[in-house]
C-alpha cells in the first residue's frame, strides 16, 4: 500500500512537471542571453490552444504539436523584436506578452471551437521493456512522449549552454554583451535566437497540456504556470539541472497536497493549497545567499558603443 | 384599504409600461456560457424563457468571463444605468457589489445567485436570491455512486470550499453514507475555479488510491471527466447534462434548471415588487433534475441491474420530493 | 604576423595577410555637440610601438574605436596596407588583423580565460566547443610572449594585471597583426607595468603594430618609438620619442605651460585625528577583505594609501564613512570611537567623503547641481528653518561653490548626470570641502580627469592640508600618491605591509610591498 502510494505520487509529480521544464528551461534559455520574459504563460496559453485545434481538424497530435511550435517562435520573435529591437522595458512588455496572449486564445477559441470538446493527443507510450521495471518501470518509462521530451530536454539544454560555441555566446550576451560584441558575436541575433526558442518550448509545454496531458482547451487552462516557471528560473539558479530541481520540489509538493485531501487526511483545503507556494517561497528565502547571481545584463537592452 | 388600492393602481401603471416594452434582462457571468457547467445552466434558462415569452416580449444581453470583480461591479453599474429590467449578479462573489450598486437604482431589480441572502436587513429591497439545493443533487448522485462502485472508494473534486460546491459535496457524502456505508469517499477541493490541470491530477490520484467512480463540480472539472474517460471509470455531473463530453463515462448529472426561479421573479417584478425574496431551486419545484444516461451502463451492468439502479434512483427523487429524506447541512 | 607566432588552424586555413601599415587620413566623428575628431591623420607601422596622447576627452579612444570597428567615421577613410577599407563592426576589424585592448576589459567574468579566448571564433569540432585545443594553444602563445596564464581560471579570480594579460592574448589568438592599448598601465603596479612593457616590446620584435593609448608622459616616453599628441580632437603634432621631453609633450597636450611640482610647504602634524585599530571587514564576495588593518592619520597630514586596487582599500573607506560594517577592530575620529555609527552622524563629526564611483555614491544623478551641492548639509541651517528648505541661500550658496570650484555646468539646475566626469569630481569635492573637514577621506580623487582638472583636485587638497584637515588619499597612481603625501601605507590583501615618509620612498620597494613582499 505505501508502495503503491509513493509510486503513485511519484508519477503525479513526473506528469505535473512536464509543463513547468519547458516552460522554465526556455525562459532560462531567454534570461541566460539577457532577456527576461514574463510573458511565457501567454505563450503557453496560445501553444495550448493552436495545439489543441489543430489536433481537431487534423486528428494528428504531431500536427498540433508543430503547430504549437510555430506558434510559440512567433510569439518569442514578437517579444524579441519589442525588447531587443525596440529595447523596450522587459518585465512590462512580458507582461503585455502575457495578456495578448491570454486574451487572443480565448478569443480564438470562443470563435472556433467554442464549446468543451476532447481530442485524442498523444497516447501514452511505455518504454518497451524499461516500462516493465518494478517500480520504476510505473514511475519512469510509462509516460505520454512529451513528459519524456521535457525530461530529455534537462541534459540536452546542458549540454548546449555549457559544451557549444552557441551556448557560449548566448551566455557572453547575457553576461557582458559588450565583450561579445568586441569579439564579433551577434548579441542581437543571439538573443533573438534565445527568446525564440524560448517562445518555442513555452509553446510546446502550452501544448503539453491541451494534447497530451489534459486533451481539453479551457480558456485560461495555464493557470499562472507560466508565471511559476518564471520563478522556477531564479530558484534553479538558471541552470537547467537547478531548473530539473524546482520544477520537482514543486510538482512533488503538489502531488503530494493532491494525495493528503484524496485520501482524507484531515487539514484543511486552503491549507494544502498553500502548500506548493510556501514551500517554494521558503526554499528560495533560504537560498537567498547562494552566490548564484542572475546573468549581469539581465533585463539590459543592447546597444553598441553603449557604456 | 387606501393602501391596497394604491398598490393596484400601481400595478395598472406597471402593468401598461410593460406591455408596451419588452422585459430586459442583464445577466454577468463568471465564466463562458459554453463551460458545460455554471455559466452554461444560466444562459439556457435565459434562452428558454425568451423561447417561451417571445423575443418580442423578452430580451436579454450578458457579460461573460466577469471573474474580475471590479470589472462585473462595473458592468452591473453599466447595465443598471441602461434601465435593464433586472440584472443577474451569476457568481456568490458578486454580493458586495450589489450592496454597494443596487441602492443606487431603486427602480431596477437585482439577482444574487447563488445565495439565501437578499439584504434587506440592510434595507435594500431590490434584491432577489435564487439558491438551489445542491446537496439534494450531490445526494442522488451519492446513492448512484454507491450503487455503481465495485472497489468501494469513491472521490469528489470541488473548486473552492464554500457555496453550492460545499453544499453539493455534503449531499453526496451523506448519500453514499445512507446507502453503502462501508463505501469509502473523499472529497478535494483544488482551491481553483480554472486550474484544470491540478483537477485531471486529482482525479488520477483518485484512480491510482483505488477509486471507479467521480464526481465534481465547477467548469475546471472537464480535466478530471477526460480523465475518467481515459480510465474508463464513471463520473457523475452537475449543473448541466455533461454526458455529451463522455457519453460512456457520465452515467447521470444533475441539471439545475434556472427558469424555475427566474420566471417567478419576473412574474412579481411584473406585479410590481422589487426584491427580497429568496427562491428555492429542489427537486420539489423542479428546480434540480436528474439527467440519467443509460448508455454509459450498457455493456458494463446487465439490463436487470440497469433497471434496478434506476429503480432505486428515482425512488430516492421520490422520497426527497416528498420529504422522506431530508439533507441537513450547515 | 611575426614567423615567431604560428597561427591557430582556423585562420591558416584563410591565410590572412600580415599588415605592415595602416593609415587613417582625415577622420571626422561628430556626437551630438561635440566634434571628437576633426580631420585627424594616424598611422602606425609594424614593428613599432605608436603613442596616442592627449586629456580626457582629446578624441583618443573615439579615434582608435573608429579603426576598431565599434564606430562609424563621418568623414575619412581607413588604409591596410595601402588598400581601402571599411570597418563596419569588430568583426571586420578583426579579420583585417586589428585587435584592441580596451580600458574597461571586456571580459565575461563568470566565464574561464579559455571560454573568454574562444567566444565568437568558430570551433575545430563546429558545433562542439573545443576548449581543450584552445587551452592548448593559449599555453603556446602564453610561451611565445614570456608570461603565464591557466586557461581553466575563471576570470574573477584573476588580478588585474592576468586580466589584461587574457585580453591581449584574446587579441594575439586571432592573429592580429595591430594592437590598440586603451590606457593599459592605469591599472596596474609598477611591476606589472614592467611586465606590460616587456611584453609589448616582445610584440614589436615579433612584428606587431601597437598602439599605446595613454596620458601619462613617463610611459609614453620610455614605451613608444613615435608620440602622437591629439588636443581638443585634432592632432597637434607627431614627434619620434627620442626627440621629445616631458615639459614638450604636455605643452602639446595642454596648451600651455604646465607646473609639475606642486608646492607643498611644512606643516607640523596635529594630534591624531583618524585612528584605525585592528579592523576585519568582508568584502562583496563574501571572504575577508580587511584583515587587522591598523593606521593613524594626524591634523595637517596627508597619508597615502598605496595598493593595487582590489586589495580592501574600497571596503576601508566604506567602514570609515559607515557605509560597511567592521566584524572586528575600532575607528576614531579625535578621541570619539565611532565603529558602527551611521553616516549621518559621521558627517555632523566633520567626515567628508570622496567616494570612488563618484557617479555612483557621490551624487543623485537625476537632481540638480544645486540639490547635489546641499545634499549633506540641507537639514542644517542655513539651509533649512524647521521643516522647510531655505531655497534662496540654497542657490546663493550653490553659485558660490560653482564658481569657486570652477564647475562648468550650464546651470545650477542641471541634472548631474549631464555633467562631465571631471566637473561631477569637481562639484563633490566643492561640497566635500567647503564644509571644512577635520578628516577627508578621498578615493581616487583624480581618476579619469585630465592634467588641468587633476592639477586643481590637488592644490585643492593640499590646501585643506594646511588648514590642518587630516586626509586620507586612496590611489592607484603612485605618482599621485608620491607627490601629494606625508607618509605613504601600502595595503595588500586587506593588510597594511608598512608605512614609509614620502621623501625616503622608494619606488622599487614600494612596488614590492603592493605585490605582497613584507616591507624591510
Amino acid at each position: 500500500m505505501i508502495g503503491a502510494t509513493l509510486v503513485g505520487i511519484a508519477t503525479s509529480a513526473i506528469r505535473l512537471a512536464t509543463p513547468y521544464l519547458y516552460a522554465a528551461i526556455g525562459e532560462a534559455i531567454g534570461q541566460l542571453s539577457g532577456v527576461l520574459n514574463l510573458g511565457v504563460d501567454g505563450i503557453m496559453l496560445m501553444g495550448a490552444f493552436t495545439g489543441f485545434y489543430v489536433t481537431l481538424l487534423t486528428g494528428h497530435p504531431a500536427l498540433g504539436l508543430l503547430a504549437a511550435m510555430a506558434t510559440g517562435a512567433s510569439m518569442g520573435l514578437l517579444m524579441a523584436f519589442i525588447s531587443v529591437t525596440l529595447q523596450a522595458e522587459q518585465g512590462i512588455s512580458g507582461i503585455g506578452l502575457y495578456l495578448f496572449g491570454l486574451g487572443l486564445s480565448t478569443l480564438l477559441f470562443g470563435m472556433t471551437v467554442g464549446t468543451v470538446k476532447t481530442v485524442s493527443g498523444f497516447p501514452q507510450a511505455p518504454i518497451p521493456g524499461l516500462s516493465r521495471i518494478p517500480i520504476l518501470g510505473e514511475i519512469l518509462f510509462s509516460h505520454n512522449p512529451l513528459v519524456y521530451g521535457a525530461f530529455a530536454l534537462v541534459p540536452l539544454a546542458w549540454f548546449v549552454l555549457n559544451k557549444t560555441p552557441l551556448g557560449l555566446k548566448l551566455r557572453a550576451a547575457g553576461q557582458n554583451p559588450l565583450a561579445a560584441d568586441s569579439l564579433g558575436v551577434d548579441v542581437i541575433r543571439v538573443r533573438y535566437v534565445a527568446v525564440v526558442l524560448g517562445g518555442v518550448l513555452s509553446g510546446i509545454a502550452g501544448a503539453s497540456l491541451s494534447i497530451a496531458l489534459l486533451n481539453v482547451f479551457q480558456q485560461n487552462m495555464t493557470n499562472g504556470m507560466g508565471f511559476i516557471a518564471v520563478a522556477l528560473v531564479y530558484f534553479g539558479g538558471w541552470r537547467p539541472l537547478g531548473v530539473l530541481a524546482g520544477a520537482m520540489l514543486f510538482s512533488t509538493v503538489n502531488a503530494i497536497q493532491v494525495w493528503l485531501q484524496v485520501q482524507g487526511v484531515k487539514i484543511p483545503s486552503d491549507f494544502a493549497l498553500m502548500m506548493p507556494y510556501v514551500i517554494t517561497i521558503l526554499v528560495l528565502a533560504s537560498m537567498a545567499k547562494r552566490r548564484i547571481h542572475a546573468p549581469a545584463a539581465l533585463n539590459k537592452p543592447f546597444e553598441r558603443g553603449g557604456e | 384599504m387606501r393602501k391596497l388600492g394604491g398598490i393596484l393602481g400601481l400595478m395598472v401603471l406597471f402593468g401598461v409600461c410593460t406591455f408596451g416594452a419588452p422585459f430586459r434582462v442583464a445577466v454577468i457571468l463568471p465564466s463562458t456560457i459554453n463551460d458545460f457547467a455554471w455559466s452554461q445552466s444560466m444562459y439556457e434558462a435565459l434562452v428558454a424563457i425568451q423561447e417561451e415569452m417571445g423575443e418580442d416580449n423578452f430580451q436579454f444581453v450578458y457579460s461573460e468571463n466577469m471573474y474580475v470583480i471590479a470589472d462585473a461591479a462595473a458592468a452591473i453599474r453599466d447595465y443598471a444605468t441602461q434601465g435593464y429590467n433586472l440584472i443577474i449578479a451569476h457568481g456568490s462573489q458578486y454580493g458586495s457589489s450589489l450592496v454597494d450598486i443596487a441602492p443606487d437604482f431603486p427602480k431596477t431589480s437585482f439577482v444574487w445567485g447563488s445565495t439565501a441572502q437578499t439584504f434587506t436587513e440592510l434595507g435594500i429591497h431590490n434584491i432577489f436570491a435564487y439558491a438551489p439545493h445542491a446537496e439534494e443533487g450531490g445526494y442522488v448522485n451519492g446513492v448512484i455512486a454507491a450503487l455503481l462502485t465495485k472497489t468501494g472508494v469513491i472521490g469528489g473534486i470541488g473548486p473552492i470550499k464554500t457555496g453550492d460546491a460545499k453544499r453539493y459535496a455534503a449531499g453526496f457524502e451523506k448519500g453514499i453514507k445512507d446507502t453503502r456505508p462501508e463505501v469509502q469517499v473523499n472529497y478535494t477541493f483544488i482551491g481553483s475555479y480554472s486550474d484544470v490541470a491540478l483537477a485531471s491530477e486529482a482525479a488520477r490520484t483518485f484512480v491510482n488510491a483505488g477509486a471507479d467512480v467521480l464526481t465534481g463540480t465547477a467548469q475546471m472539472t472537464v480535466g478530471a471527466i477526460s480523465v475518467a474517460k481515459e480510465k474508463g471509470i464513471f463520473w457523475l455531473g452537475y449543473d448541466v447534462d455533461q454526458s455529451p463530453l463522455a457519453p460512456t463515462t457520465v452515467v447521470a448529472s444533475i441539471v439545475v434548471d434556472w427558469t424555475v426561479a427566474l420566471k417567478p421573479i419576473i412574474g412579481m417584478i411584473q406585479e410590481g415588487k422589487r426584491g427580497g425574496e429568496i427562491l428555492p431551486l429542489t427537486f420539489a419545484n423542479g428546480g434540480l433534475k436528474l439527467a440519467f444516461n443509460e448508455a454509459a451502463l450498457e455493456g458494463k451492468l446487465s439490463p436487470i441491474e440497469i433497471i434496478e439502479l434506476k429503480a432505486t434512483v428515482w425512488e430516492t427523487v421520490r422520497k426527497i420530493v416528498s420529504g422522506e429524506i431530508t439533507i441537513e447541512v450547515e | 604576423m611575426g614567423a615567431g607566432a604560428p597561427r591557430p588552424p582556423f585562420l591558416r586555413r584563410k591565410m590572412r595577410q600580415t599588415v605592415d601599415r595602416v593609415e587613417m587620413r582625415g577622420i571626422v566623428k561628430r556626437f551630438p555637440g561635440v566634434v571628437a575628431n576633426d580631420r585627424v591623420d594616424f598611422d602606425v607601422r609594424a614593428g613599432e610601438i605608436h603613442a596616442l596622447l592627449g586629456e580626457n576627452g582629446a578624441g583618443k579612444s573615439t579615434l582608435m574605436k573608429i579603426l576598431y570597428g565599434m564606430y562609424q567615421p563621418d568623414e575619412g577613410e581607413i588604409l591596410v596596407n595601402g588598400k581601402r577599407v571599411r570597418f563596419r563592426s569588430p568583426l571586420d576589424a578583426i579579420r583585417a588583423g586589428i585587435g584592441m585592448v580596451h580600458q574597461h576589459f571586456m571580459l565575461v567574468e563568470p566565464f574561464t580565460v579559455a571560454e573568454n579566448v574562444a567566444l565568437g571564433l568558430p570551433s575545430s569540432r563546429r558545433f562542439v566547443n573545443d576548449l581543450d585545443r584552445v587551452s592548448a594553444r593559449i599555453r603556446e602563445l602564453a610561451e611565445t610572449y614570456g608570461f603565464k596564464v591557466d586557461p581553466r581560471a575563471y576570470i574573477w579570480q584573476l588580478s588585474v594585471g592576468e586580466q589584461q594579460r587574457v585580453e591581449i592574448l584574446k587579441v594575439l589568438y586571432r592573429g592580429a597583426s595591430v594592437l590598440i592599448l586603451d590606457e593599459p598601465t592605469a591599472v596596474l603596479t609598477p611591476q606589472e607595468v614592467e611586465g606590460l612593457f616587456r611584453t609589448l616590446r616582445h610584440m614589436r620584435e615579433e612584428g606587431h603594430a601597437i598602439v599605446f593609448i595613454s596620458h601619462k608622459l613617463n610611459e609614453v616616453l620610455s614605451i613608444s618609438d613615435r608620440i602622437t599628441v591629439l588636443r581638443g580632437g585634432q592632432v597637434v603634432g607627431t614627434v619620434p620619442a627620442a626627440e621629445a621631453t616631458r615639459t614638450g609633450l604636455a605643452r602639446m597636450m595642454v596648451g600651455r605651460e604646465v607646473v609639475f611640482r606642486l608646492e607643498r610647504p611644512e606643516v607640523e602634524p596635529g594630534e591624531v585625528m583618524l585612528e584605525i585599530r585592528d579592523l576585519w571587514a568582508m568584502g562583496d564576495r563574501g571572504v575577508p577583505a580587511l584583515r587587522g588593518v591598523n593606521l593613524e592619520v594626524r591634523a595637517g597630514e596627508i597619508v597615502g594609501l598605496a595598493g593595487v586596487s582590489g586589495n580592501g582599500q574600497r571596503e576601508l573607506a566604506e567602514v570609515i564613512v559607515g557605509l560597511r560594517r567592521p566584524q572586528r577592530g575600532a575607528v576614531r575620529i579625535g578621541k570619539t570611537d565611532v565603529t558602527g555609527w551611521p553616516p549621518a552622524a559621521l558627517i555632523g563629526l566633520g567626515l567628508s567623503y570622496i567616494p570612488e564611483e563618484r557617479i555612483r555614491d557621490g551624487g543623485v544623478p537625476e537632481f540638480s547641481v544645486e540639490d547635489n551641492l546641499v545634499l549633506k548639509d540641507h537639514p542644517f541651517p542655513p539651509f533649512s528653518q524647521g521643516i522647510f528648505l531655505n531655497f534662496p541661500e540654497m542657490a546663493h550658496y550653490a553659485d558660490r561653490l560653482i564658481k569657486d570650484f570652477d564647475i562648468r555646468t550650464p546651470s545650477r539646475r542641471t541634472p548631474l548626470k549631464s555633467l562631465s566626469g571631471g566637473n561631477i569630481q569637481k562639484l563633490i569635492l566643492a561640497r566635500e570641502l567647503s564644509r571644512s573637514p577635520k578628516v577627508l577621506i578621498a578615493a581616487q580623487p583624480t581618476r579619469g580627469l585630465d592634467i588641468s582638472a587633476t592639477e586643481y583636485v590637488r592644490r585643492r587638497i593640499l590646501e585643506q592640508r594646511e588648514k590642518g584637515t587630516a586626509t586620507l588619499l586612496i590611489s592607484d597612481d603612485l605618482d599621485e600618491i608620491l607627490s601629494l603625501s606625508d607618509r605613504i601605507a601600502v595595503i595588500y590583501e586587506g593588510r597594511i605591509m608598512g608605512v614609509v615618509k614620502s621623501e625616503e620612498a622608494d619606488i622599487e620597494e614600494l612596488g614590492l610591498m603592493m605585490a605582497g613582499v613584507e616591507s624591510r
